[in-house]
């Protein structure tokens, strides 16, 4: 633009010199030829009054060389001439001044010479006697008076060039300053030239429309960044060339990298079935893997990515399904030991009844096998009840009904019912505290009193003690049952709480669990948000406290 | 031209990680071999140790690809030329960790009577491993360093090892036969930790262009 008016400027500069020269100069030279013709009708006026005082001889006294002064007689004949010899010219009554002047009295004409370098000036005049006096001066033609100057006009010419030169471009620079300095980011807070202001406002509009659709990508980015970071499960993204492009906080945790991932995806983790998940993907295979690290199991999915139908990397999931296997596990042993808790009974079920039904035996022992039978039988109820309990509290069913309990007097109740069981190993069984109510399952609550007293009598020493102590804080209530018995050693003290873990490997059936006791314990405490201590020295007693939470 | 040339880089670099990783792995295996007792790991020994020496030929034909026709210059070359180098060291790696596996299952029958801290030995030729691997993917010179110095323990370690096979042999409570395999097996990981070492140092040379040696 700059470029664009400073040319133009000069272009006009310099035709109008050229104009305004060319005509300049038409306009002196039809001036100064209006002079030259009056003045040699002034100088024809003087040398005819010398003429007529003098005669003829004055024209031979005339000296000039500019000016030469010709006397012709009416009928053409030269008579006398400054420059010239008379005789040798030729009638002159053709020439044009000489007509005119015979005609009006004066005449004047004007003649170039061959090379057109230069022009002769003639006027005649008619004297009184019927003779002509002409007078006739050279005058310089444009083309001479050019090329006489030509020096100093191009040195003219030079000047006013660059004179016009530093103009146009100051010119255009003061045109395009106001431009230049036009602050784009604030459309609307210039001060310039008018004819910009619709552009400036277009500009404006748009620039707020960027705007909003700049802010409203950058919160969908932003929304879809905080997702991903979030997320429990870890993202990788990597490219062809096993770059990883894009890693979320959960994949480094999950595949213990470091901070700053960057570089190739096997500076994450290098296990072998991540390397196979990788590799697979960008063979262009969808890939699902397990991952065991650090005792964790992850699982591995990798997809490749497509562009045109042409791998271009690769997505990853990881996803950490330690729990779920944990689960499965204890599922799977669960039943497998149900169902050889359920066998055992059962077998000596069937062996009595198989004995007796072969008959030949006495009815003393027909009565013992019955008792047996009867006793296994029992057992295996027991052990049904204990797993529906289970079951049922697995499922957190809302079955139950809550109501405020009040633990002192239900634990009076249990010692009550367990009293048979307590005299015969001649156990004491005192409770300690007072009124602490629970707003909870008068049944589930029930159940983990009696679980935990009846643990403390069957794994007692004879005349030992089993003390309940009940109690509230400011925010909890608390129930402590302790006994003096046999203690749980401490590397069983973790898994007393599972399914079917028994201290006793053994199994033996003296003591009559089921193996279950403890675990309903502790889904009732879990139950009633429940927190659950177990404190065991072995042969000094145990000690399992349950914190409740008061609502 | 410079990106393809930064494509094979990258290539260089992932095939140098994957070695690496089967390294790692083919060690493990060595190692479970000898003090979990899980012959079956010998397979997988062999069996890693065999893609090992694909890895190595593979690396090789691409260093030499790089070298001809990209002609590379300071960084670059010194980078082609350190792989080149390290190459042959994890390849060495991988031999050794074979040459346990298949030891390991005549030591492992024999039962000790006498205490050898062969674990300990195990456990340090792995770690150095992974951290000469570590070292080379961070691009971290002080990783590197430490592999350096955990030679040293590796040596005592060795020392400390052949002395208690020493005083074994003397007491003649144990399988001598197995002593002696055992004592291969330490000069094993003590070649592992040394190879690892090398590794170590051409990462450093890799990364400072210096070589400390």
């Amino acid at each position: 633009m700059n470029k664009k008016i400073f040319r133009s400027s000069l272009l006009v500069a310099l035709l109008v010199l050229t104009a305004s020269f060319v005509m300049m100069i038409g306009i002196l030279f039809n001036y100064f030829q209006l002079q030259i013709e009056k003045e040699l009708k002034n100088e024809a006026i003087y040398i005819s009054a010398a003429i007529e005082n003098e005669g003829t001889e004055y024209l031979k006294n005339i000296v000039n060389n500019e000016k030469r002064v010709t006397l012709i007689s009416a009928d053409g004949t030269v008579i006398a001439d400054t420059s010239v010899e008379a005789d040798e010219l030729e009638n002159h009554l053709d020439r044009e001044e000489i007509k005119k002047a015979l005609a009006d009295g004066h005449g004047t004409s004007v003649r170039y010479s061959e090379t057109l370098t230069e022009k002769v000036v003639y006027y005649a005049e008619l004297l009184d006697d019927g003779s002509i006096l002409r007078v006739s001066t050279k005058q310089y033609t444009v083309v001479t008076v050019l090329l006489g100057l030509s020096q100093s006009i191009s040195v003219v010419i030079l000047l006013t060039f660059i004179l016009s030169f530093i103009l146009s471009r100051r010119v255009s620079k003061s045109i395009v300053k106001p431009i230049n300095e036009l602050d784009l980011d604030n459309p609307e807070n210039n001060n310039t030239y008018e004819e910009l202001s619709p552009l400036l406002s277009k500009i404006s509009s748009q620039h707020k429309t960027i705007e909003k659709q700049l802010h409203e990508a950058k919160k969908q980015q932003e929304e879809f960044s905080l997702i991903i970071e979030n997320m429990s499960d870890g993202l990788l993204i990597i490219d062809k060339n096993m770059q990883v492009l894009m890693c979320n906080t959960s994949a480094k945790k999950l595949l213990n990298a470091s901070e700053n991932v960057n570089g190739n995806v096997f500076s994450v983790n290098r296990s072998k079935s991540f390397r196979q998940s990788v590799e697979k993907s960008l063979g262009g295979e969808r890939f699902e893997n397990e991952m065991v690290y650090d005792d964790r199991h992850y699982n591995i999915i990798a997809n490749p990515v497509y562009e045109d139908s042409e791998i271009i990397g690769a997505f990853i999931v990881i996803i950490d399904i330690t729990d779920t296997i944990q689960r499965e596990q204890m599922r799977r042993e669960f039943t497998s030991n149900v169902s050889h808790e359920l066998k055992t009974p059962l077998t000596s079920i069937s062996g009595f009844a198989e004995m007796m039904m072969n008959g030949g035996i006495d009815e003393a022992t027909v009565k013992d096998f019955s008792k047996s039978i009867y006793d296994e039988a029992q057992r295996l109820i027991s052990l049904v009840i204990d797993i529906i309990r289970i079951s049922e509290l697995d499922e957190k069913s809302n079955m139950f009904v809550k109501e405020k309990v009040d633990l002192y007097e239900l634990s009076e109740e249990i010692i009550e019912r367990l009293k048979p069981h307590a005299d015969k190993k001649s156990i004491k069984m005192n409770i300690f505290g007072g009124k602490a109510q629970v707003y909870g399952v008068r049944k589930i609550l029930d159940e983990i009193i009696y679980n935990l007293c009846d643990n403390a009598v069957k794994y007692n020493n004879n005349g030992g003690t089993v003390d309940i102590i009940v109690g509230t804080t400011d925010n909890e209530t608390i129930l402590t049952v302790r006994d003096n018995g046999i203690g749980i050693p401490k590397n069983a003290q973790k898994r007393v709480f599972e399914r079917f873990y028994r201290v006793d490997k053994s199994r033996s059936k003296e003591k009559g669990g089921t193996g279950l006791g403890l675990s309903i314990v502790k889904h009732g405490a879990v139950f009633h948000n429940a927190q659950i201590t177990l404190e065991s020295q072995i042969n000094e007693g145990t000690s399992i406290t349950l914190k409740f939470p008061k609502q | 031209m410079r990106n393809r040339f930064d494509e094979q880089l990258l290539q260089l670099n992932t095939e140098l990680l994957k070695m690496g990783a089967l390294c790692e792995e083919a060690i493990s295996y060595a190692v479970k071999c000898l003090t979990e007792r899980k012959p079956e790991m010998k397979a997988y020994a062999i069996e890693t140790e065999k893609m090992i020496d694909h890895k190595e030929r593979d690396i090789e034909s691409l260093c030499m690809k790089l070298l001809m026709h990209q002609q590379p210059v300071a960084t670059d070359f010194r980078m082609i030329t350190s792989a080149l180098k390290m190459i042959s060291d994890m390849e060495r790696i991988g031999d050794q960790a074979e040459d346990i596996a298949e030891i390991a299952e005549y030591v492992t029958n024999a039962d000790f009577q006498s205490k050898v801290d062969i674990t300990d030995m195990a456990e340090t030729a792995v770690k150095m491993v992974m951290n000469s691997i570590d070292s080379y993917i961070n691009k971290n010179t002080d990783i590197a360093y430490s592999v350096i110095a955990m030679d040293d323990t590796m040596d005592e370690l060795f020392i400390k090892v052949k002395n208690q096979l020493i005083n074994s042999v003397k007491k003649g409570t144990d399988n001598a036969e197995a002593l002696i395999d055992m004592l291969m097996i330490a000069k094993y990981f003590e070649r592992i930790g040394d190879h690892a070492e090398n590794v170590a140092e051409w990462v450093i040379f890799s990364i400072t262009g210096n070589h400390n040696s």
